[in-house]
């Protein structure tokens, strides 16, 4: 799916250059805005992509050197490993993005609509 | 409906927003802090890499820092801007969040991280009055031209490394806690050090003995709250004269007896902050050279209260710990000499009742007239609520602590307002660089004269073989017991006036027994002319230190480090096989009877594995109860007890007192039953705690260490050690508190220092460096401090280097 890899690939160059988490509402909700076949492309696709992002991003720096923190915030959050970490952060991304996309769809539709019945 | 739903998907999309951006309860803000570009995944071991090369604005020229392998950096520099300049970068790279959170409590600004719930803290802090203290002593040390230049560099150094960070870099706590860092300012440091002035000064019992001397009359408080207590072998050996004219105090001011602080407590700093350090003279060493050691005991926490530092310039080469917050070196040891610390725990606070002209406590009585008090409105910020305004009053007395709770028959409001040294201005920054570039016992001590608060003992050894310590700080000169009680602030009587002179200070140079000692036991015997105050600890630490160091002869490091550790119990030495005599046998269970059987066998070191030094440690703790609790809860409280030794007194000398009766009960108790009682409740209340007599008893498990991150966060911390020693032990290990620095140091050509703190140089939890040190602590193991001269490192070598360089 297109919508996923693209909105993977910006998400993750605008956050390896701003780090701010929302960027993961802001482009799912261009990139549904963007598109234009079907809702589920709109939704899964972005959530999807982000998903993959997130979880596979905290899997990186979990082996890379995050052994210690991930095993202390486990214990903190009560998660009991550094698996439910990840998949929580990648289900959180699932679900802003699979939103956001959502939106993006829905907005474009209203927009169009209206635009086409002015 | 497709603009139903739209509009509700935008909803939706909002409140996931402000719910996932924003701190919901104890809950982090889950957005950021699980972004893996920015939230706690980074802060993983990829900050402990050491770079070859740092650019660095701000600094005058180069600096080298050697780092050893536990990440202790030696900060080699070409001027005394720079070091402290560096020192500040550095320790802020390792602790950041700590020392901004350390000066946030101390300055009472908890609201503004944590909301609403810290309201009652940050009034207390702001009403004790360390933010002002803190103000004072700045303008107060501004004046010293070359102290103003080592704070200025110390928070240009921390201010810079603040501006590198990046969202990833942050440290963990602030993303936990979802606030920033704010600009560092000497303030800062100021606050940094009244806090520590609080935590060793801030406890005295006065409210508590007023109210046992209103109840139970002065007879009482003088034959069972002495200042001189049994057995008391004191810092300056007894022989030692004074051969000075003391200065006369005026007259003990007469009883008096306040109205107000019946149904007060004081919430004090921990009665257990405590420490031990000596120094033994070359005639008692293998290697001829004097040989220190300290061990400050405070509360444990994660991060470190201490980071370990090597500062280096041309004319300075210090080593030891510091306060991350404060440049300099706190404890430690130069090329010359070394020294080390203890709480002296004389009386530096004393309480004062104000009487009010009216509820607006603008006007106080003093010497029968109305005097304007200077009011002071704080302004108590809150994360998610209404800024808090706080008024209070602060007289020629103090500021007042607490008011509003009780008026004078007269109709007149009260306060407690609270009279304290570290309030005055004070440069300690000035004392201790003088201490960090003193080279012999005469710049040492010229040194320590700037030292005003809080008190300590400060042992010192030097190269040229002198051994000395000094009962340290700025003492009010008192009458007898001055201080003991709350006075009546309406006039002259028990306001300090005078100071006792340096030079008349508690005070011993190379005596001819071969060491020095203090354990925060009283500092003089009774010949000495000034009265400093009576809560000083107990004597069974102090005493056994002595005891051990004149029996050794041909001192080495190994000797030292099992002093440090030593686990011997001289109260149970002196208490139990007294006890154990009044235990009718026949009367036990078959378990009770193994229990006594096992405290008979016991050698009174309290180790980690041993199950009776912690039965006996809780049959002591319930005779106390049985003893003076009756008497002793007064308005619904247990106050203040009778030290160990003098209730250990009473028990030896009689059989039967008043006070061993139980007042709850119709029988008459004498000394025998309340022992019986007293062993039979401690292992009722054992076996229900800990089931079954058996591993889960032994020391190291019943009570063993928990040190906690500073927020008492499950998962940040390191609990269940294993640890044993304990209160009136010399290794003063307890479950939240305990040696949090040991260090010992050989005054040779080339000093050799061994030391080890119960954490690691980073703040970071995700850091190997955040406690890497515990385990080694938790056995008594030491680490080689590398004590470098210059910062050239070979290939083959642990040590690594980063040149900071100046950048424009």
């Amino acid at each position: 799916m297109i919508s996923t890899l693209i909105s993977l690939v910006l998400v993750f160059v605008l956050q390896l250059l701003f780090y701010s988490w929302w960027w993961i509402i802001l482009v799912p909700l261009v990139v549904g805005f963007m598109e234009k076949d079907s809702v589920s492309k709109a939704a899964l696709g972005n959530g999807l992509g982000v998903f993959a992002l997130w979880s596979g991003m905290s899997l990186y720096q979990w082996l890379n050197g995050g052994e210690i923190i991930v095993t202390r915030v486990a214990e903190v959050m009560g998660a009991g490993s550094g698996i439910v970490l990840v998949l929580a952060t990648g289900l959180i991304g699932f679900l802003v993005a699979g939103i956001a996309g959502y939106a993006g769809f829905s907005l474009r539709k209203v927009v169009i609509k209206e635009y086409q019945v002015s | 409906m497709r603009l139903f739903k739209t509009i509700l998907a935008l909803v939706v999309l909002l409140v996931l927003f402000i719910l996932l951006n924003n701190t919901q309860g104890s809950i982090p803000p889950l957005g950021k802090f699980m972004n893996p570009f920015a939230g706690f995944w980074t802060n993983g071991e990829r900050l402990d890499q050491i770079e070859e090369v740092i650019d660095v604005k701000g600094l005058r020229d180069g600096v080298k820092v050697v780092w050893d392998e536990r990440h202790v950096p030696h900060v080699f520099a070409e001027n005394t801007y720079d070091v402290y300049f560096a020192q500040g970068f550095l320790t802020a790279r390792h602790r950041l969040w700590q020392m901004e959170f350390q000066t946030h409590v101390a300055a009472g600004r908890v609201s503004e991280i944590i909301g609403s719930k810290a309201i009652e803290f940050d009034r207390k802090q702001r009403r004790r009055g360390l933010l002002f203290a803190a103000e004072e002593t700045i303008n107060h040390m501004d004046k010293n031209p070359e102290t103003h230049l080592i704070l200025q560099a110390y928070a240009n150094g921390v201010n810079t490394w603040i501006e590198s960070l990046t969202p990833a870099t942050m440290p963990m706590e602030y993303k936990l806690l979802n606030y920033e860092p704010e600009v560092w300012s000497t303030l800062k440091t100021a606050l940094l050090l009244k806090f520590m002035a609080w935590d060793l000064t801030g406890r005295n019992s006065e409210m508590d003995l007023s109210i046992i001397r209103a109840e139970l009359g002065e007879e009482f408080v003088n034959r069972y709250y002495p200042e001189d207590t049994p057995r008391m072998d004191p810092i300056i050996p007894s022989g030692k004269p004074w051969r000075f004219d003391p200065m006369i105090p005026e007259e003990s001011p007469p009883p008096f007896e306040p109205q107000f602080v019946r149904d007060l407590r004081a919430d004090e700093p921990d009665k257990d902050n405590g420490s031990n350090n000596w120094a033994v003279s070359g005639k008692k060493t293998a290697s001829g050279f004097a040989i220190l050691a300290n061990d400050p005991h405070l509360g444990l926490k994660l991060p470190s209260i201490w980071y370990e530092i090597q500062l280096v310039t041309p004319d300075m080469n210090v080593y030891g710990v510091s306060l991350p917050g404060a440049p300099a070196v706190v404890i430690g040891f130069n090329e010359n000499i070394s020294w080390g610390l203890t709480n002296a725990a004389s009386d530096v606070m004393d309480w004062f009742e104000i009487e009010f002209k009216d509820d607006s406590y603008t006007e106080y009585m003093y010497m029968g007239e109305w005097i304007k008090s200077d009011m002071r409105v704080e302004e108590i910020i809150v994360n998610g609520g209404e800024t808090v305004l706080d008024t209070f009053a602060i007289t020629r007395f103090g500021p007042t602590v607490r008011f509003g709770h009780y008026t004078l028959d007269n109709g007149h409001p009260t306060g407690l307002a609270m009279r304290w040294s570290a309030h005055d201005p004070s440069n300690e920054m000035d004392a201790i660089r003088g201490i960090n570039v003193a080279h012999d016992q005469e710049s040492f001590f010229k040194a320590l004269e700037a030292f005003d608060a809080p008190g300590q003992n400060f042992a010192f050894a030097g190269k040229d073989g002198d051994i000395a310590i000094r009962h340290n700080g700025k003492y009010p000169l008192r009458g007898k017991d001055q201080g003991k009680f709350v006075r009546a602030g309406r006039d002259t009587t028990g306001e300090w006036r005078e100071w006792i002179p340096d030079d008349q200070l508690p005070a011993i140079s190379n005596p001819w027994r071969g060491f020095i000692s203090s354990a925060n036991q009283s500092p003089v015997a009774k010949n000495y002319p000034y009265y400093m105050g009576w809560e000083y600890d107990d004597y069974e630490r102090g005493s056994r230190i002595n005891d051990r160091l004149a029996a050794l002869n041909d001192i080495r490091f190994n000797d030292m480090q099992q002093l440090h550790m030593d686990n011997f119990n001289k109260q149970a030495q002196l208490m139990l096989p007294f006890l154990i005599d009044h235990i009718n046998r026949d009367s036990l269970s078959i378990v009770e009877l193994k229990i006594l059987d096992d405290l008979n066998q016991w050698n009174y070191v309290s180790d980690p594995q041993e199950k009776a030094a912690w039965v006996y440690k809780q049959w002591w703790l319930q005779l106390e109860l049985a003893i003076w609790q009756d008497e002793l809860t007064i308005f619904d409280e247990i106050r203040e007890l009778p030290t160990r030794s003098v209730t250990a007194e009473l028990l030896l000398k009689n059989k039967n007192l008043i006070f061993f009766d139980d007042m709850n009960t119709s029988q008459k108790e004498d000394r025998k039953q309340i022992i019986r009682k007293a062993f039979h409740t401690t292992i009722a209340d054992l076996t229900e705690k800990l089931g079954d007599y058996g591993e889960a008893w032994e020391l190291g498990r019943a009570r063993g260490t928990d040190i906690h991150h500073l927020l008492s966060v499950n998962g940040l911390g390191r609990p269940g050690l294993y640890t044993g020693g304990g209160q009136g032990i010399v290794n003063a290990t307890k479950k939240t508190h305990g040696p949090s620095w040991r260090m010992i140091v050989e005054m040779g050509d080339h000093p050799l220092a061994k030391g080890i703190y119960p954490g690691g140089q980073s703040g970071n939890p995700g850091s190997f460096y955040y406690d890497n040190a515990i385990d080694n602590w938790v056995k008594g193991h030491y680490y080689d401090i590398h004590f470098l001269s210059t910062p050239e490192i070979t290939s083959e070598s642990k040590l690594r280097l980063t040149n900071l360089r100046n950048y424009q």
